[in-house]
């Protein structure tokens, strides 16, 4: 419905933000769901890639000559404690031995848990069912 | 009083009003530039188990009596799960929590370079699992209902599909892609002739989150600078500002994705689309979603930009359940699950639906 009154400048800010947002994203879309953007963006991800790897080997070369590690043989040494770990873990479970095996118990702790949903909750889901899909 | 006289008037208010506005920003507006960063995911919880990149939430009971089968909630990989639980009032989680439910969450830290070699193996088989193996013993409950977000979602479905046997009472899939050949954008991005996942994964081991934020905020270029003109509009606006900021913190908090990972999605489920054909095998298992027969519900958004709808349709149709359900609701990818429809549309049919599956 109109206003009657003088049009209200924030309103009127909030509307041109959403439909230059609309038509920028529209926009944009259109030229970026085309085969030969994806293309062009991949293109540009693959000379950026081959630049950081040849930066990285570079560097590891220069590790090397100084006798210290890189950062691949401080991950190989975090993924050797990564396995040192999960070993623990293992063999934590394996004397936890029949406690993973769980059986319904009444309840834990202060809460008892039997709580029940509302009657309206059942009603509907039973009309629900009653429905064809 | 005339015509004339209350229209002046009229006018006199608005003025006034937009002046007290014009203020407002101004020192609100230094607030918000010299304030930290939105304080988010409040509501009280312990770290029940924690592994790499992997974290367990349970969240403090806020009702006097519970639903027996407690609930745990997946999140997507590659964002924190504090949108389950944004702001009191704006929360998934303490919604659920004062309707009687036991909440769990698993939320995902950024992968150490030493987990690049992680693969849907590792979370369907292996974080899924002892997860939903701690909640048991947690709760003294053999049933758990779970809840995934987007790609946890995709990651709940491979493993309801795994564990056909398994402990799993009922499945809840949020804006989850099933149909990866109709993801919009991401699908002509990941195109196999141009995409080089390979040399992604290999040359990079854990895929940076600024690369992820990138692909994400590249589907909606505008979005960011509409929302920070929104903002400065509203300004005057403790709510909006509020729930503006706590959303911003979560998008910029994009976390990476280890290489291996990306490199098996992009081949099994964009390229191969094997979710959707019934293909996919993980740890030697068949994924196939006709293995899922517990109660199902899909929750998905009509302007979802990141899971479009025509992605999302399939999955009941593909899934072995009996008890199935789809919920179509107004929104985007994000705002079906925190923003104002999900307090007053998504949340209140998610808990009814679980309500009664859940005694």
């Amino acid at each position: 419905m109109a206003s009657n009154g003088p049009p209200d400048p924030a309103a009127t800010f909030r509307e041109l933000v959403t439909t230059w947002e609309r038509n920028v994203n529209s926009l944009a879309n259109q030229v970026m769901g085309t085969e030969s953007f994806s293309r062009l963006m991949q293109e540009m991800q693959r000379m950026q890639l081959a630049l950081q790897q040849a930066t990285s080997e570079a560097m590891g070369r220069r590790l090397a000559a100084m006798n210290m590690p890189t950062r691949e043989d401080i991950i190989r040494l975090a993924e050797k404690l990564g396995e040192v770990e999960r070993r623990l873990g293992r063999i934590e479970a394996s004397l936890e031995g029949d406690a993973t095996v769980v059986h319904d118990e009444p309840s834990r702790g202060a809460r008892p848990r039997t709580r029940q949903p509302p009657a309206e909750y059942l009603s509907s889901e039973n009309l629900q069912k009653e429905k064809p899909r | 009083m005339t015509k004339t006289e209350a229209g002046r008037e009229d006018l006199g208010l608005r003025v006034r009003g937009m002046v007290d506005r014009a203020i407002q920003r101004g020192v609100k507006g230094f607030e918000y530039v010299t304030s930290g960063p939105a304080k988010v995911g409040l509501t009280p919880k312990t770290t029940l188990y924690g592994r790499g990149t992997l974290q367990l939430y349970h969240y403090a009971p806020l009702a006097d009596e519970l639903y027996r089968v407690p609930v745990l909630m997946v999140m997507a990989t590659t964002n924190k799960a504090f949108v389950f639980d944004l702001l009191p009032g704006q929360s998934m989680v303490e919604f659920l929590l004062k309707r009687g439910f036991d909440v769990f969450v698993i939320d995902w830290n950024a992968p150490a370079p030493e987990e690049r070699g992680l693969k849907l193996e590792d979370y369907t088989q292996d974080f899924i699992p002892t997860c939903i193996r701690k909640v048991q013993q947690e709760t003294g409950q053999s049933d758990v209902s779970v809840i995934g977000y987007c790609m946890g979602g995709v990651l709940s479905l491979i493993y309801a599909a795994t564990h056909a046997d398994g402990p799993l009472k009922n499945l809840v899939c949020l804006t989850t892609p099933i149909d990866w050949k109709q993801m919009g954008l991401t699908t002509v991005w990941n195109d196999q002739r141009y995409f080089d996942v390979d040399r992604v994964a290999d040359t990079l081991g854990i895929v940076p989150a600024d690369f992820i934020r990138q692909m994400f905020e590249m589907q909606k270029p505008a979005q960011r600078l509409a929302g920070q003109l929104r903002v400065s509009e509203q300004m005057w606006n403790d709510e909006f500002v509020r729930s503006y900021r706590a959303f911003e913190r979560w998008g910029d908090e994009t976390l990476p994705l280890a290489g291996e990972y990306m490199r098996q999605t992009t081949k099994e489920l964009s390229w191969g689309n094997k979710l959707f054909t019934g293909e996919l095998v993980v740890g030697g298992r068949s994924a196939n979603l006709a293995n899922v027969t517990v109660p199902i519900l899909s929750i998905v958004a009509e302007h979802d930009h990141l899971a479009p709808r025509d992605s999302t349709k399939p999955l009941l149709d593909l899934v072995g359940s009996n008890d199935k359900e789809e919920i179509l609701l107004k929104g985007g990818h994000v705002s079906l699950i925190a923003g104002p429809n999900a307090i007053g549309r998504m949340w209140p049919r998610l808990e009814r639906w679980l309500a009664v599956r859940s005694t």
